[in-house]
């Protein structure tokens, strides 16, 4: 009897410590960036383009799935694993890549604070100084076990979006329509848009995270069934944040005719007439949550990525001394993105939407690579990829190709 | 004899005029590789070296890329190498496919920007490069780079791409190569290397590891060092490598550690698995194991030591001694357990006690207060914690039923025992006491 509610207890306290990275890594994707995105794919759209994120969840849970199954496997991550199987030039290009979407994410982050904490009347030199230090100590000086119990904290403030899109009364028989039944005008505004979408859910740092995280945690291939739970979970709970960005902006700013935002503050901003104080307030703390949660990730995913590309894999639990490289690469991340968001005349808006395009372009030989671990069956062993599997990521794939050639050939066609 | 040649040997790196020679396996892979007259045959994939029990692995054949096929050709061939092509002594190609033999690694494939062992350095590290050069006769793997710069050099093109930057090279007999595919890829020279180190730096390199390589390691250490290695790892990084080695191997080992620690290890392993490690060991372990394994962590019996020394109050002080001279490598023999005729528990004598006696004395002269604090097998945790804190002794003595001593419980096992207790939700993986 007793023996048998001990097991149970174990169970639930095994659940508890797996759950986590997936979690983390599908809600930081609703940092200010995506949230910013989703709202103008509302505001432009209405509910049609609802399907281009059902698409995007769909493809963040498989392969966060496939990065978690990749680290507990082959107990490497993502940077280090291409270094060994496609070379020197493969692992530097990827890192440096990496490094430098990271910091303009980094910065989005930053800007989506001070953004937020204005629309509270507090000047940015007072916010964006005092997220760089939060974040910075929770992750460096707090235990690992407490760190993650403040990112939970910090993720749960995301109930906002769907209180706000309740609030907004929205048409529920068009939302389903527009996620269910598919349909494109091909302009290129909406091209740009629903890439945008593929590629603020789908993000490079994300990949790179939840496969670093598994190997710094340690989890076993006995926690992937747990694991797997924790990544769907964190991946639906992305989409369905997502949903309800977009379907509040329809329902509001869309029906009335505002079409044209340019950043999440202004989206709240002008829900304050159409949806009361209140949901403007939900709108702004679930910004700053969301960006504090991807801001702890951010410099985390890159300080892994670094340390792995020169083959001395570090952790959280290493002391500064152990591990000068992790923790001089966090820093610089966190420093030189708040220092560009307060340099007064910096190109914020520029070094966005670079850092959008750098990331999804990014996002295809990273997807290329996974595949190629995936099916490699002296690296994942019985965990090698399904032939329907691999069939299915390569779908995803081309249509990540499709999308971010368009995007490239949208941009440089002007 | 053999020794001084090795020694020799080891010291290749300093030789005069070998820097000169060495070639960089990073640089040359992709490069021409030429027939007697010259022509170009096809491009190099990579070198196939051979593990025996030499220190410098020789070059035992080349797969080169011909006419879109990868095709293997004999070592023996190989007229001239140089850092920018491969000049064969004929022009004949043979068009076989490849096939991994056992003892065999692929330089590119299976060691280049794959993690090693710096076993002077004490790190797990990435391969920047590998440098061969002609010694005794053969072209050998001679030297390993392991810098950033030689990584960032293989970047760009050109010939700065296949300078060697030797003044990096770590010698090859100073690295252990893990990454292999069931052959032994290793010298007698890392092995011995290996031995020397501490169990905890060992636990350390063995975590920073990736799976395969790590229990490759496992199969290459001294089964008393490993089974000390894997003492001082966490729990679940524990689990985790367990799974990754042969039932065998992990029966060898649980049967190297502290029964207490095997015990606790099976434990929180599936029933199915800790059963086909037990059925691995020799009958009286695997009866003392399972025993252990019975008893709830909660309980005395789950997290005692069973290690006792246990001495009749007849026997002579002498005897006591010459027994713990015999265990002086178990940490906790700190003195011996003293029971009467029948088996039960007397009194636990410290080992400066029995120093402090005549040596032709009997024990039962030294029994007498104050007598050890004795625990039964079911007493719950919290009553065991209490009657340390009470008695501030340093160990409490475990009997079963009829009083006779069956284990100790020390106050590192208290600790141990309370530690996961607290920290199995979210705190899993903390390290906190790494």
């Amino acid at each position: 009897m007793s023996s048998k509610l001990d097991s149970r207890k174990l169970r639930l306290g095994a659940f508890l410590a797996v759950m986590g990275p997936g979690i983390i890594a599908g809600l930081s994707d609703d940092d200010p960036a995506g949230i910013t995105t989703y709202s103008q794919l509302g505001a432009q759209f209405g509910y049609q383009l609802l399907w281009t994120l059902g698409i995007a969840t769909l493809a963040l849970i498989l392969f966060q799935d496939l990065g978690s199954r990749i680290g507990v496997v082959t107990r490497q991550g993502l940077i280090g694993l291409i270094r060994q199987k496609y070379g020197a030039r493969s692992g530097m290009l990827s890192a440096c890549a990496l490094v430098l979407a990271n910091i303009g994410t980094m910065t989005a982050e930053f800007a989506g604070i001070a953004a937020a904490g204005s629309l509270f009347g507090v000047s940015k030199y007072i916010t964006v100084p005092l997220a760089a230090f939060v974040v910075s100590f929770l992750v460096l000086r707090g235990s690992f076990a407490r760190v993650e119990k403040v990112f939970f904290l910090l993720a749960s403030v995301f109930i906002a979006y769907v209180i706000a899109g309740f609030m907004a009364k929205p048409d529920w028989s068009a939302a389903a329509e527009g996620l269910f039944i598919p349909s494109m005008p091909l302009t290129r505004d909406a091209l740009f848009i629903a890439t945008a979408t593929l590629g603020t859910t789908l993000a490079p740092w994300g990949l790179a995270f939840i496969q670093s995280y598994a190997v710094d945690k340690r989890l076993t291939k006995e926690d992937l069934k747990l694991l797997r739970v924790d990544v769907w979970t964190g991946s639906l709970l992305t989409g369905i944040i997502g949903f309800f960005v977009v379907i509040t902006c329809a329902a509001t700013l869309h029906v009335n005719g505002q079409t044209s935002i340019t950043d999440a503050s202004q989206a709240a901003a002008a829900l304050k007439p159409l949806a009361g104080t209140l949901a403007k307030e939900l709108f702004a703390v679930g910004l700053i949550g969301a960006a504090l949660l991807a801001a702890s990730i951010l410099p985390l995913s890159t300080a892994y990525a670094v340390t792995d590309l020169t083959g001395r894999p570090a952790a959280l639990d290493d002391k500064a001394h152990e591990a000068p490289l992790f923790y001089v690469t966090f820093g610089v991340i966190t420093i030189l993105a708040a220092t560009m968001v307060l340099i007064p005349g910096a190109p914020l808006i520029r070094i966005l939407v670079l850092t959008q395009i750098l990331n999804a372009i990014l996002l295809l030989p990273l997807l290329v690579y996974m595949f190629g671990i995936a099916k490699d069956s002296r690296l994942m062993g019985e965990y090698r990829a399904s032939k329907l599997m691999l069939t299915v990521y390569a779908v995803i794939i081309s249509i990540v190709f499709t999308c971010v050639a368009a995007l490239i050939w949208f941009t440089v066609s002007g | 004899m053999k020794k001084t040649a090795n020694r020799a040997q080891s010291a290749v790196l300093t030789r005069k005029g070998i820097q000169s020679t060495l070639v960089s396996v990073a640089g040359i892979i992709g490069r021409p590789v030429k027939d007697q007259d010259g022509r170009d045959l096809g491009k190099l994939v990579d070198f196939v070296v051979r593990h025996g029990g030499e220190t410098y692995p020789p070059v035992s054949g080349l797969i080169v890329k011909v006419a879109g096929r990868r095709a293997y050709i004999d070592g023996a061939r190989i007229a001239k190498l140089t850092k920018d092509e491969i000049t064969l002594s004929s022009a004949k190609v043979n068009l076989s496919d490849y096939q991994r033999r056992s003892g065999e690694q692929l330089l590119d494939g299976d060691v280049l920007d794959h993690q090693i062992v710096d076993v002077n350095g004490l790190r797990v590290v990435r391969t920047s490069d590998l440098y061969l050069a002609p010694l005794d006769k053969e072209i050998r793997l001679v030297g390993v780079d392991v810098s950033f710069r030689s990584f960032v050099r293989r970047i760009f093109p050109g010939t700065f791409g296949r300078k060697p930057g030797v003044d990096q090279v770590i010698d090859w007999a100073s690295v252990a190569s893990l990454a292999d595919d069931g052959g032994v890829v290793r010298t007698t020279a890392t092995r011995e290397a290996l031995s020397k180190l501490r169990p905890a730096d060992i636990a350390d390199i063995i975590e920073d590891l990736e799976g395969r390589e790590q229990s490759a390691l496992i199969e290459l250490l001294d089964p008393d060092l490993a089974a000390d290695a894997l003492e001082e790892m966490e729990d679940d990084e524990l689990q985790g490598l367990l799974r990754g080695i042969s039932d065998e191997r992990a029966a060898e080992l649980l049967s190297h550690m502290e029964p207490d620690e095997s015990a606790e290890v099976l434990r929180d392993l599936d029933e199915e698995h800790s059963e086909s490690i037990l059925a691995q060991m020799s009958p009286a372990m695997a009866k003392q194991l399972r025993r252990l394994v019975e008893f709830d962590e909660t309980h005395a019996g789950g997290i005692m030591t069973t290690h006792l020394l246990i001495v009749k109050e007849s026997d002579l002080v002498s005897d006591a001694l010459k027994l713990l001279v015999e265990h002086r490598e178990r940490d906790i023999s700190d003195g011996v357990t003293v029971v009467d005729s029948k088996g039960k528990l007397l009194d636990h004598i410290q080992i400066i006690e029995l120093i402090a006696a005549k040596s032709s004395e009997k024990l039962e002269t030294l029994v007498k207060a104050p007598f050890p604090t004795a625990v039964s097998i079911d007493t719950p945790l919290e009553e065991v914690i209490e009657e340390f804190s009470n008695n501030r002794g340093s160990s409490v003595i475990v009997v079963d039923e009829k009083g006779k001593p069956v284990g100790r419980i020390l106050a590192d096992d208290i600790i141990d025992a309370m530690v996961p207790a607290e920290s199995s939700g979210l705190a899993q993986g903390t390290g906190a006491l790494s």
